[in-house]
Order: structure tokens, then C-alpha cells, then sequence
């Protein structure tokens, strides 16, 4: 702001910090967080897993053995660990009706899954945190009329809404023209969050409802701070460690919930592979090929949410040690 | 309290207004008609005949109350007031006329549709709520008092497997297991192919003591058998998704009981320790569940979606899935407002069961 107040100059705050500040700062709340997360084993087993089905989806692109549509018909519902065919590498999770290679399928489908989850929890994060945090804060016929809209929303049943919209919102011409070649996927997380921040928003206007009448808001509006910096300077980063474990724990009920849709030929369409649509396909083949085709994709479904769900746990119990069980 | 509960009726009243108006209006928004199919397979047939269809559903008035102006083909009549088709919709409900479908089963009125189909969903999900229930609540008390023990760690453990396993994939899996390798039992359906009835006339017939379903005569049981075990695979995914579930609320609330200064007075007493346990404790334990199972009453006649899909079991969530696909409005608009009907009634006995097993709970 102004130089009066700040009477060192930049390069005197850089001298002195590093020593100084070090030595006096106790450990920060996330560190502390850090050091109890480290200590629960399913979490860093859930950790781990993750990053490694991340990474694996990320470099799809070079350690993937086929391309995800690479066709051969010759070769359809091989078995597991059958062999490719000349100086070919095998294909360790057979292929599926097409003779397409499943290992390199569910190495590209991870993108598709784990983006769109990404996508939904961040977008349902922050749609359901100003939601909250608005309602929490002005009160009075705002709340009310958010929160009825919320007690709405969440009565409404939602797969079959989903299945209705996505089915529907797919045959529209101008929007999958103007959405382009992944118009489906984009369908999928906007409907997603529409249908799913009430939550959320929830929980931080409980904790926006209890925080609001403490000292230190009352001092931040006695120095004539504004109502957005109340809000998103104290408000929200208060409530934070509630919001987090919510949204990890929401990030897998996304990958199921995209999964279901696409399971059910209403999510992301092929050629695009998913989990789920893969399992749609298994589903559609001859039974007696059922159990190689249907245990790869839900396995990765399962691994993943099971991660996340760990991670989930772990992150309640690191964050806020009052709230064991 | 019985402020209470007139304030609570009125307001779910309100909220179920709302619920059927923006499902109806959701629905006739999204594109898609009765005559979809006609009109692909008739490319002759003119817009003004097609306009004359959708006028013998009332399609070509207004959703909402409004103006309405007729018009067939070139002809443009006079405009006037209309009350709207939601309103219309409403009325006709409230007189128990439900529609008729579109698609499906077409011409058949809704309501008749979904009781064909309410027994099977009821059986389906009244079962499998029930096996869980009387596996899951011992395994959760158990659990809760000898926390931190093998077991423990064990039903914990399978309380993450059973939440992170979607029923999509335990469904699939467990038709190729134990239907295609082991064969122990059918892949899908409700009845074998060729016999007479299924299961829920077969139930039909030994409860109004043989005077319904005469062609069943003498087979009753064995019908029974065929169905039970149709219904085995479906149910069992179902008890293993609801266990886990169950479990886990069942040990948290044990966790919460057995913390309490209740507990430890009456071991100071000098009570018996199982009478303690199940006297003191579980009883107080089973209030929190008394609301989840209230939670849990629209599922029972929802049905599940993609288990009942996955497994072709006649229930209404398959009936749902299919009427979407084929894009049979009515019986989605029936089902969904019917549905969140029992939600926000279940909600109401949820709070009222709360209530009266719990003096200490006071709504005024």
C-alpha cells in the first residue's frame, strides 16, 4: 500500500527473514497436518496409489504398448497374459470384442475418468464454498432462499436427472458443435456439479454460522474490513480442513458416479474409453468372456476410490484430530 | 408436536409442489416426443399431422399457465388463457389418473405399470435391507467393543472394500463366478424360461391361500425355489454394498454409546456386563439408526437402478432406465414424483421416529 507503512525496504526484510523468522516460527497447522498424515498407513498407501494410477494415465502416451484404438480383429477376447503376435509386446489384460489391447485402454481411460473427476470436484468445491459462504454470511431471505433451493436440489432424485440430461443435452446439435469432439465429457462434469454442491455448501455455512460470531471476524468488521474479505480472508480459510476432506472424498464418488453413467450408456461416449463404458462393453460380450473383461476396468474404479477413500480418512484425522471415528 | 407436524406436512407439501413442477418441466423441455419412432419410420407424414398428434396429447399447450394459440398446420386460431399441461398434469393426479405411456408400453396408464412392477423391487430391496441388517448390526456391535482387535480391523476394512466397490462391477463379477463358471445359479431374469409364473404370483397365491394364479396349482413352492434363486445374485451384490454400509454406522454409533457416563454408572452398579452391553448400550446405539433406515424407505420401492439393469430384474428401476431410453415421459415424470414423494416422507417418520424413541428430543 504505502511506504510508511512498511518503513524497511525490501532487500532489509529479505536479510533479516530467513534467520530470524525461522528460528521463532513454530511448526505451521499444515505441517503438523503433514507429519499425522505420514503416520497413517492407509493414507500413505492411498497416497501412493494414487499418484501412481496418475502417473500411469499421464504417460499413457509413451508407456501405453498399443494405441488405444489400434484394431485387430484376428485377436478379439484374448485371455489374459496372451502373447502379441510377432516382435509384439504381449497383451498382458487380453483385448476386448475388437481385439483392441485392454491394458492400453485403461491407461488412456484414466485420463478421461480422473480428469472428469478432477474437473467436478474442483468446479463443485468452489460453486458449493460461494454458495455456503454467501448464504452463511449475509443470512437473513439470501440464506433462506439458498438454502431451500439446496433442500430442493437435494430431493430431487439425481441418477435418473443425470441419466435424463445427459441423454438428452447429447442430442442437441449447437451444443455438441459448439462443445466439439469431447462434448460428452464436458456434459458429464457440468451436470455433475450442477447436482452437486449442495454439500458442500452446507457444510461451510455450518461453519460460517459458528465462525461468524467469534471475536476475530467482529474485530476484522470493527477495522472496516469489507464483506468479501470477511468472507474469503477469514471465513473460508477457517472452514478449510472440512472442505478439503469433503472434496477428496467427493472426488470418488464422482469416479463412481461417472462410471455409473457411462456403465449405463448415458456418460462418455466411445471411441473415448472410460472405466465405466468399458464396463458397459463387458457387459455386452458373450458371457463366457465376462470375467477377463469386466475385472480390469472395475478393478481400476475400485483401486481408485478405495486410494481416495483412505486418503480421505487419513486427510479427517490429520486435519482435525477432534473429529475422530 | 402437533404444531409440529402440521407446520412440517404444509411444508412438505410446498416442497413437493416444487419438485413435481421442475421434474415436469425438466422432462417436456428436453427434446424428445411420443411420436419420434412414427415419424422415422413414416418420412412422408406432414408437420401439420404430426401438430394434430401432439394436439391429441395436449402437447401444443403452453407448460405453464399462459396464453395459448392453436395452430393446425396454416390455420392460426384465436388466442386464449390456458391453465398449462403441468396444472392440467396435477389435477389429473390428484384424481389418481397417473397418464398414459408413450413409448414402453403404449396407451397403458402409468399407475397400472408401476404396480406390475412394485412387487418385484419391493421383494428385491426388502430382502437384501433386511439380510444386511441382521448381518451387519452384531458384526458392527462386536466390533465397536472390541475395538482395535483382528476383527475390528477386519470389519473395517471390508466397510472401505464394500464403499469403494461400485455394484456395477460386484454385479458383473459375481454373474461370471458364480452363474457362468460355477453355474450355481441363472445369469439373469426372475423365472426359468418355459415355466408357468414367477416368484411374486407364486408369493401371490400361498398368501390369499391358492384363490389367486389358479394355473400355478401344486407348484406353488417349487416356484418359490426358481425365484429365490433368480433373486440370489441381485440380492446378495445388494447385501454386500448395504453391509458395509451398515456396519460401519452401526460400530460408530456403539463407539459414541459406550463412551458415555450411562454406561459407566451402571457397570458401577455392578450390572452384568452383557446386560450393560445390550440393555444400556446397543439400545441406545439403534437410535441414530432408526433414521437411517427411514432414509432408506424410497430405495425400497426406487429399487436399484443398475443392479436390477445388470441382472434384468423386472423392478422399477429398470423399468426407469428403459422409459429413459426410450424417452416415455409419463412414466418418468410417475416414477420420479412418486419417488421423491417417499423421499421427503421418509424424511418427516425419519425426524417423528427420532422423536418419539428419544425423550430428549423436543420439536416445538
Amino acid at each position: 500500500m504505502s511506504s510508511a507503512l512498511t518503513p524497511q525496504s525490501p532487500s532489509q526484510v529479505q536479510a533479516v527473514a530467513p534467520v530470524a523468522v525461522r528460528k521463532l516460527k513454530s511448526e505451521s497447522q499444515w505441517s503438523l497436518a503433514w507429519r499425522r498424515l505420514r503416520r497413517h498407513k492407509l493414507a500413505m498407501f492411498g497416497l501412493f496409489t494414487l499418484i501412481l494410477i496418475v502417473f500411469m494415465s499421464i504417460s499413457a502416451d509413451w508407456l501405453a504398448p498399443y494405441p488405444y484404438d489400434e484394431i485387430d480383429l484376428g485377436k478379439a477376447y484374448a485371455p489374459l497374459m496372451s502373447p502379441g503376435g510377432d516382435g509384439l509386446p504381449a497383451h498382458i489384460l487380453g483385448t476386448d470384442k475388437l481385439g483392441r489391447d485392454i491394458l492400453s485402454r485403461l491407461m488412456y481411460a484414466g485420463r478421461i475418468s480422473l480428469t472428469v473427476a478432477l474437473a467436478t470436484t474442483i468446479l463443485t468445491m468452489l460453486v458449493g464454498t460461494i454458495m455456503g459462504a454467501v448464504a452463511g454470511s449475509f443470512g437473513g431471505w439470501v440464506d433462506n432462499i439458498l438454502m431451500r433451493f439446496a433442500d430442493l436440489m437435494l430431493t430431487l432424485p439425481d441418477l435418473p436427472i443425470l441419466l435424463i440430461l445427459s441423454s438428452s443435452l447429447r442430442q442437441n446439435q449447437a451444443l455438441t458443435e459448439f462443445l466439439g469432439s469431447n462434448a460428452s465429457v464436458i456434459i458429464i462434469i457440468i451436470i455433475l456439479v450442477v447436482f452437486g454442491w449442495m454439500g458442500v455448501s452446507r457444510l461451510v455455512r455450518g461453519s460460517v454460522l459458528t465462525l461468524r460470531s467469534q471475536e476475530f471476524i467482529q474485530a476484522t468488521q470493527a477495522l472496516g474490513g469489507s464483506r468479501a474479505r470477511v468472507i474469503f480472508s477469514h471465513l473460508v480459510p477457517n472452514s478449510i480442513a472440512p472442505i478439503i476432506v469433503a472434496a477428496t472424498l467427493g472426488f470418488g464418488a464422482v469416479i463412481i458416479s461417472e462410471s455409473a453413467l457411462s456403465f449405463l450408456g448415458f456418460g462418455v461416449m466411445p471411441p473415448v474409453p472410460t472405466w465405466g463404458n468399458m464396463l458397459n462393453e463387458a457387459r455386452n460380450s458373450p458371457l463366457e468372456y465376462l470375467f477377463t473383461q469386466a475385472l480390469s476396468p472395475g478393478f481400476m474404479i475400485f483401486l481408485t476410490v478405495l486410494s481416495i477413500n483412505f486418503l480421505g480418512d487419513g486427510l479427517r484425522d490429520a486435519l482435525d484430530p477432534r473429529l475422530k471415528l | 408436536m402437533t404444531d409440529y407436524i402440521i407446520r412440517r406436512l404444509i411444508q412438505s407439501a410446498v416442497l413437493l409442489f416444487f419438485i413435481s413442477m421442475l421434474l415436469y418441466v425438466i422432462l417436456n423441455l428436453v427434446p424428445g416426443g411420443p411420436f419420434d419412432m412414427l415419424r422415422l419410420s413414416n418420412p412422408r407424414m406432414t408437420g401439420s399431422q404430426l401438430d394434430r398428434l401432439n394436439a391429441l396429447l395436449d402437447l401444443d399447450k403452453p407448460l405453464l399457465p399462459g396464453q395459448y394459440c392453436p395452430q393446425i398446420g396454416e390455420i392460426q386460431e384465436p388466442c386464449r388463457f390456458d391453465q398449462g399441461r403441468y396444472l392440467r398434469w396435477l389435477g389429473k393426479v390428484v384424481q389418481g389418473d397417473w397418464g398414459k405411456s408413450w413409448t414402453i408400453a403404449n396407451g397403458k396408464p402409468v399407475l397400472g405399470l408401476i404396480g406390475g412392477r412394485l412387487w418385484y423391487t419391493v421383494l428385491l430391496m426388502g430382502i437384501s435391507l433386511v439380510v444386511a441388517i441382521i448381518i451387519a448390526v452384531p458384526i458392527g456391535i462386536y466390533s465397536a467393543i472390541h475395538q482395535y482387535s483382528i476383527i475390528d480391523y477386519f470389519v473395517t476394512a471390508l466397510a472401505f472394500f464394500g464403499q469403494s466397490m461400485p455394484t456395477f462391477w460386484t454385479g458383473l463379477m459375481a454373474m461370471a463366478i458364480f452363474s457362468v463358471a460355477l453355474g450355481w445359479f441363472p445369469t439373469s431374469g426372475v423365472r426359468t424360461a418355459g415355466s408357468e409364473g414367477d416368484i411374486i404370483e407364486a408369493l401371490g397365491r400361498v398368501l390369499s391361500f391358492g384363490r389367486s394364479h389358479p394355473e400355478l396349482a401344486g407348484q406353488e413352492w417349487a416356484t418359490i425355489v426358481d425365484g429365490l434363486k433368480h433373486l440370489a445374485l441381485p440380492a446378495g451384490v445388494l447385501v454386500f454394498f448395504n453391509l458395509a454400509t451398515w456396519s460401519r454406522y452401526t460400530r460408530t454409533s456403539m463407539l459414541e454409546v459406550l463412551r458415555q457416563d450411562y454406561m459407566r454408572t451402571a457397570r458401577a452398579k455392578g450390572l452384568a456386563e452383557r446386560f450393560v452391553i445390550l440393555k444400556h448400550g446397543l439400545r441406545n446405539a439403534l437410535i441414530p439408526l432408526i433414521t437411517i433406515l427411514a432414509l432408506r424407505i424410497p430405495s425400497l420401492f426406487g429399487g436399484a437402478l443398475i443392479t436390477e439393469t445388470i441382472f434384468s430384474w423386472p423392478g422399477m428401476g429398470r423399468m426407469l432406465i428403459d422409459s429413459i431410453a426410450g424417452v416415455d415421459w409419463p412414466v418418468v415424470q410417475g416414477i420420479l414424483v412418486i419417488s421423491s414423494f417417499l423421499v421427503v416422507f421418509s424424511n418427516f417418520l425419519g425426524d417423528l421416529a427420532y422423536a418419539w424413541v428419544d425423550p430428549r428430543i423436543q420439536y416445538s
